[in-house]
């Protein structure tokens, strides 16, 4: 199981990496707004027509 | 469209193509535009003071060059939509560099570039649109708030995978058992690992813990941070000692499940006393930030707008009808009335004359007046009230501080049974004395003990909160669990507050409706509670008037003409004069607790118009409901008797005190806990702030003044008072949730100290245990979550 | 000079495109093989139709060809739109696409000639091995690159769980893969690991590469088409952000269960099975997640056959990852270890969850990406879909059924002690099952076919959009 000798270090740095990532996305504010960004994907109009806006007015929910 | 307003509004959101905000809207913007009659808003009208230098010194930033940064707080957002209209609406100005909004606290940080775009025609495009944005201040406690959930994440986060990590190395030891199937070298390079992840854990993550116990150890006493600080030190160093020389036990995964659960406690509790404070926040309104000061005064009538920051002490200030006074002071000019509701939570106007205070805040309603300062900034009155809530946001819960006392007996008391074991086992094995005098001081988890109180009132405070009864103090929850009596105030509380038409008595040929028609007519200049309380009353009438000259007489009435005829609309004395005829008195009368509007022409009296208070619409509910429950129901008031005991008995309250001072109030509360009674108070007004401090627990109604809110431990923001009956339930649950917690976590101990002290329980043994009984004391709180109350999803 | 105010549809258009053939293709090889366990004969004789080379051609192909080009086209896709910015080179990003079908060529061609390195899943030999971590360091650098230069500031969450799936497949691959080639054009290598160290190794790839590739990436694409789709945010975005971290603490380690009552240590087997099973619970916090995103939608579920497609995708990932942390468990894995319990397990999470989810974003996207307003026959997808389901069922069916009985039959023991049944007797048991399977494999390629068709009816004709446009404030720059 020399092999150990191997992973169990692999693993250790792949945690400081983590937590390196994990504090730079508290730092940039990534969990400030648990709510906003739902929505914001659905705000994003990516349907083929160039007037979206004209199209479909119906009411939804 | 019910204006003009509106319709510019939409127009600009199809202009702009920004039409698909009516098709992601999932709420009516109600407040978008409140007012028909006065869409933009006073202090837009000088909006172009905001581009001072000196009036955004609080908050706007500058950056390189021409950039600068401001923090604006978002009036009307009703759902997602709307955060996406402004979003859009904002980033198409020219010049506008970034707009980011935060979809849960309203606020709003644009960036813009100062020569293409100034920040009075940003404000003005928020408008257009139809909301508010005011600017924000930072350096609130928003702020503070931030940085430390920030922190708190990153402890947590690092305890959390050092935890699972950690976990993942132990448990080949404890599986594997010494049945000889893990070579030593493996066992030791899994506790090397763990070790050096434990560090981060034991460094950042817990060091609020051993600076806790510092300082607890330095002022003397035996806080809950000492035996924490002492377990994952002694456990430690330890297993530090073990595995550098490769014998005895590792206790790393106990360390870091340990501090896992108890920052998880913390980070819990922290997350319910910001959501106490920011709605709490969102309470205080801003104080104007341009004044017209009288540099010549009194020679010189001249006025010039500037910024109150740049305003001292003794100087004058002119307030216009409609604007807010930007200081406290004095009048030393003109006669007018001031709203004054942001202390009396009643919009009934105080009229002033030379001479009288003044408040910062308070609202100039009928003519000019010439003022001189006497407090500014953080003199005033209304800073004052803020610093309250602020201060009453930090201090400590006093569930907390007993928890605390408590925990200090089971600290000592931990401290000797540990040092005992020690020395015991020393005498019987030397060499298990270090490992099971640690494993003690681990297992004895006063973990349990300190989730055991926050996660109950996390969740209950939570459930509270989606009900909209506002807890400001930690206390009030117990304490509202216990109370004995009751004690309601009446205007504001159990009923409305508000004036409402009840009667009306024509006296004349002229039809009722037509009545109420000229009395609106007559009253439409008016803005005070009666007036609004007639216009209601006179929206489906037909008829219009148009009105010729009216004078307005403070505290009498109005008189105007109407096709060329004289009417007057006011007290029935003032309107005697005009009709010729003395007042009806017969007809007054079994109408004293109403307020009584008369309307006369030349010709002779025309109608009498009883206003009055209406009860709210589940007080008689509440009522029955508390004393149903066992509790006694009192109601004090300053009003008088007559329209006391009518509410009274309306309500089937016995217990009835009339025309009562402030100072009888605190007195009759102050007697009633004398005898033993645990006081329950149940106020809006300033009058009553004082009583609402003495009670037990005080409870404001959220349209109240802004010093009761500062003065009681809940805030009803819901204003129904079904919810506060609720809330009783819910505290009593409280109560009892917290007793089985703390039951628990004792007998955990008691049960659990004598197994270690004996040698008993291994490393791992230790850690289950510890969050074994940690998770039992938040799976029991979580009891107390009551499912959403028609809110959405969260 | 590119042009910056538009999104680069092209190489999210080509992986799409590239998704539903090799779809096919492996689909395809999968019925052969299927086909061949039923009629050995098939492979006539011919060494590179046996079934030994063609089924790591198969696991190859639908995998990384089909879900690597469903992956690489949804994660092009999202990044891009969520980020408000243009993929940071066109350049670098059809080198990827590029290099990919290359790589699929390669392995189309060297694995029926026998090249293989015989690890699961790490079949393809070095100089192959080169090629995908030269694409992937690229891909890497294209996703972050453009991550980088976004104009939102928040980073949604999909885009987090695309970023893990391609560093974590990174490691995994250049660890796993460590090997001492020693002949060029025999393209024959030796691992760096050997015996129980390279199982070890292996399977911690080997489940990795299902946790990372198989279901974190897709969770990404799930955690951004659902939404988009049913038109509602999602359920919780708070629990996609704590679910996304507590998948990333708990997925590395659970690779011993797969080497259960082998030659590996107990101790490593229990951390195994302890840590599979401490999976479920992240595993099906994302699964409630995505699937209440759909409420106040539910009535969409009735026309909406791609609304069909990703719930039930979402259904089967629940099923499998509450099927796989009880099979992890030593004393269930004692009976299923080896049979074709696992295979059914494989392909619920395979055709269930992975190929549906894709399929239901591919049907979302391709039309988008020809300036259609949807595929051109809305039927055509509810028949694929119904065909699809059924096909699932019955192969998973059929495999639970014939290896619950493998299992009974191979440990069924005389009270002597001698083995009540014999190995072909268990086979014979077990032969119509396969059957069952092939026709359940069947219907899901014919589905595949349906969708092929239905593409290319709506692609012919269309005018493949270049110019969507990023949102951008009028006269801003960053």
């Amino acid at each position: 199981m020399e092999i150990l000798y191997l992973i169990i270090p692999i693993s250790v740095i792949l945690i400081f990496l983590i937590i390196w990532v994990f504090l730079w996305a508290v730092k940039h504010g990534q969990f400030d707004d648990m709510e906003g960004p739902a929505h914001r994907i659905l705000m994003d109009d990516d349907s083929s027509h160039t007037e979206p806006s004209e199209e479909k007015r119906s009411n939804e929910a | 469209m019910c204006c003009r307003g509106c319709q510019a509004v939409a127009e600009a959101i199809v202009a702009g193509g920004l039409a698909d905000y009516y098709r992601h809207r999932t709420a009516k913007s109600g407040t978008a535009a409140p007012d028909a009659a006065d869409v933009v808003p006073e202090w837009l009208r000088q909006a172009k003071l905001y581009d001072l230098p000196e009036v955004q010194q609080s908050f706007v930033r500058q950056e390189t060059g021409e950039v600068r940064e401001a923090s604006l707080i978002l009036e009307g957002i009703v759902c997602a939509a709307c955060v996406w209209l402004n979003e859009q609406h904002l980033s198409g100005l020219p010049g506008v560099l970034s707009v980011e909004i935060n979809y849960s606290t309203h606020r709003a940080r644009v960036r813009w570039d100062n020569s293409r775009i100034k920040l009075s025609e940003i404000l003005h495009a928020v408008a257009e649109i139809g909301y508010t944005a005011h600017p924000f201040d930072p350096g609130r406690q928003e702020q503070i708030f931030l940085k430390e959930r920030q922190a708190a994440l990153r402890r947590l986060f690092i305890a959390g995978i050092g935890m699972m990590q950690v976990m993942m190395y132990a448990i080949p030891a404890y599986v594997a058992g010494g049945d000889g199937t893990m070579p030593p070298w493996i066992e030791n390079i899994m506790r090397w690992a763990s070790l050096v992840l434990t560090l981060p854990v034991v460094g950042y993550s817990a060091w609020p813990f051993f600076l806790g116990a510092w300082r607890d150890l330095r002022l003397r006493q035996a806080g809950m941070d000492v035996p924490v600080a002492l377990g994952i030190g002694a456990a430690f160093s330890a297993s530090v000692y073990s595995t550098v020389t490769g014998g005895g036990e590792v206790y790393f995964d106990s360390i870091t499940m340990f501090v896992f659960f108890l920052l998880t406690g913390r980070f819990l509790e922290m997350g319910a006393r910001r959501k106490a404070a920011d709605a709490a926040e969102k309470l205080v309104k801003m104080l104007p930030a341009m004044a017209s000061r009288l540099p010549a005064y009194p020679g010189d009538q001249t006025d010039e707008l500037v910024a109150v920051s740049s305003l001292s002490s003794g100087e004058y200030l002119l307030v216009r009808p409609g604007e807010s006074v930007p200081a406290d002071g004095v009048v030393a000019q003109g006669v007018s009335r001031v709203d004054e509701s942001l202390l009396t939570g009643e919009s009934r106007p105080v009229p002033k004359n030379v001479g009288e205070k003044l408040i910062a805040g308070t609202i100039n309603v009928d003519s000019p007046l010439v003022m001189q300062i006497e407090g500014l900034g953080q003199d005033t009155v209304l800073s004052g009230i803020v610093r309250l809530l602020d201060r009453a946001l930090a201090e400590k819960p006093a569930l907390a501080q007993v928890a605390d006392r408590v925990a200090s007996w089971f600290v000592l008391a931990l401290l000797l049974v540990a040092a005992g074991t020690g020395v015991a086992w020393y005498f019987i094995e030397p060499a298990r004395a270090l490992w099971i005098t640690v494993a003690v001081l681990v297992v004895s988890c006063p973990c349990a003990l300190s989730l055991a109180t926050p996660a109950a009132l996390t969740a209950a405070t939570g459930s509270l909160t989606r009900l909209g009864l506002l807890t400001t103090r930690g206390h009030a929850l117990e304490t509202l669990a216990m109370a004995t009596h009751f004690v309601f105030d009446k205007t504001g509380t159990l009923t409305s507050g508000k004036m409402s038409l009840l009667e009306t008595i024509t006296l004349g040929d002229i039809g009722r409706n037509r009545c109420l028609a000229m009395a609106a007519a007559l009253e439409r200049a008016s803005e005070h509670a009666i007036a609004n309380a007639i216009a209601a009353a006179a929206a489906d009438c037909e008829d219009r008037f148009s009105i010729e000259e009216t004078t307005n007489l403070p505290g009498s009435g109005i008189e105007g003409r109407i096709g060329g005829q004289r009417y007057r609309l006011g007290r029935p004395a003032f309107v005697a004069e005009l009709c010729g005829t003395p007042v009806p008195d017969a007809l007054l009368h079994g109408r004293e607790s109403a307020t009584v509007v008369a309307l006369g022409s030349e010709n002779g009296w025309l109608a009498l118009f009883a206003l009055g208070d209406t009860l709210r619409p589940d007080a008689a509910s509440l009522i029955k409901g508390l004393q149903q429950r066992g509790k006694t129901v009192v109601l004090l008031s300053g009003d008088q008797e007559e329209a006391v005991q009518q509410v009274a008995q309306q309500l089937g309250i016995t217990e009835v005190h009339a025309a009562m001072t402030p100072q009888g109030k605190l007195d009759y509360v102050r007697g009633l806990q004398r005898e033993g009674a645990v006081v329950a108070m149940v106020g809006d007004g300033v009058n009553d702030a004082p009583v609402l401090a003495a009670a037990g627990v005080s409870i404001a109604m959220g349209g109240g003044t802004q010093v009761a809110r500062a003065s009681a431990d809940m805030i009803l923001l819901s204003e129904r008072l079904f919810h506060l009956l609720a809330g009783v339930d819910i505290s009593l649950k409280t109560s009892r949730i917290i007793r089985q917690n703390l039951a628990w976590a004792f007998i955990y101990n008691l049960i659990a100290i004598p197994l270690a002290a004996l040698g008993h329980v291994t490393p791992w043994m230790a850690g289950i245990g510890m969050s074994a009984s940690s998770l039992m004391v938040v799976l029991n709180a979580l009891r107390l979550v009551e499912p959403d109350a028609g809110k959405g999803r969260k | 000079m590119e042009a910056q105010t538009t999104y680069n549809y092209k190489v999210v258009r080509q992986f799409a495109i590239m998704t539903v053939v090799w779809g096919i293709v492996g689909m395809l090889v999968g019925v052969i093989i299927a086909a061949e366990l039923i009629w050995p004969q098939m492979s006539f004789d011919l060494p590179w139709l046996t079934f030994g080379r063609l089924r790591p051609l198969h696991t190859n192909a639908v995998i990384f060809a089909f879900g690597g080009c469903g992956l690489f086209a949804a994660s092009y896709y999202v990044v891009q739109r969520t980020c408000h910015a243009r993929l940071i080179s066109d350049g670098l990003a059809a080198f990827t696409f590029w290099g990919w079908q290359v790589v699929i060529l390669a392995a189309a061609i060297t694995l029926p000639l026998g090249y293989t390195s015989s690890k699961e899943y790490a079949e393809l030999e070095w100089p192959i091995d080169i090629l995908i971590t030269v694409i992937w360091v690229v891909y890497a650098i294209v996703f972050f690159g453009t991550i980088m230069k976004r104009k939102t500031s928040h980073i949604y969450v999909a885009n987090w769980f695309f970023g893990a799936y391609i560093i974590t497949i990174a490691l995994l691959h250049i660890v796993n893969n460590a090997e001492l080639p020693v002949s060029f054009l025999g393209m024959k290598s030796y691992s760096a690991y050997a015996g129980v160290q390279d199982a070890m190794v292996q399977w911690w790839y080997g489940h990795n590469a299902v946790g990372f590739f198989l279901t974190t990436a897709f969770l990404g694409m799930m955690y951004y088409f659902v939404p988009k789709q049913a038109g509602r945010p999602v359920y919780s975005y708070r629990l996609s952000v704590v679910h996304f971290w507590a998948l990333i603490f708990t997925y590395m380690w659970a690779g011993p269960h797969h080497l259960h009552y082998t030659a590996l240590p107990d101790w490593t087997q229990s951390l195994g099975m302890v840590f599979s099973l401490i999976l479920l619970a992240p595993s099906w916090g994302g699964m409630i997640n995505g699937i209440m995103t759909l409420s106040g939608a539910w009535h969409k579920l009735r026309t909406d056959p791609i609304l069909k497609f990703l719930v039930t995708s979402l259904s089967f990932y629940g099923m499998s990852t509450f099927e796989g942390p009880m099979m992890s468990i030593k004393t269930v894995n004692a009976l299923s270890h080896y049979t074709d319990w696992t295979v059914g397990h494989v392909h619920s999470g395979a055709l269930g969850w992975v190929s549906m989810v894709t399929i239901g974003s591919m049907y979302y996207l391709i039309p988008r990406l020809f300036g259609r307003e949807q595929m051109h026959s809305i039927k055509l997808v509810t028949a694929h879909f119904w065909v699809a389901t059924i096909g699932v069922v019955l192969y998973i069916a059929a495999l639970w059924i014939s290896g619950v009985m493998q299992g009974l039959m191979w440990r069924a023991v005389n009270a002597d002690g001698t083995l009540t049944y014999s190995f072909a007797e268990a086979v014979k048991m077990v032969y119509p099952f396969y059957t069952i399977r092939l026709v359940g494999g069947v219907l899901f390629l014919t589905g595949m076919l349906i969708m092929a068709y239905n593409v290319y009816k709506t692609v012919a004709g269309s005018r493949a959009v270049d110019d969507a446009a990023i949102p951008a404030p009028a006269g801003a720059h960053a």
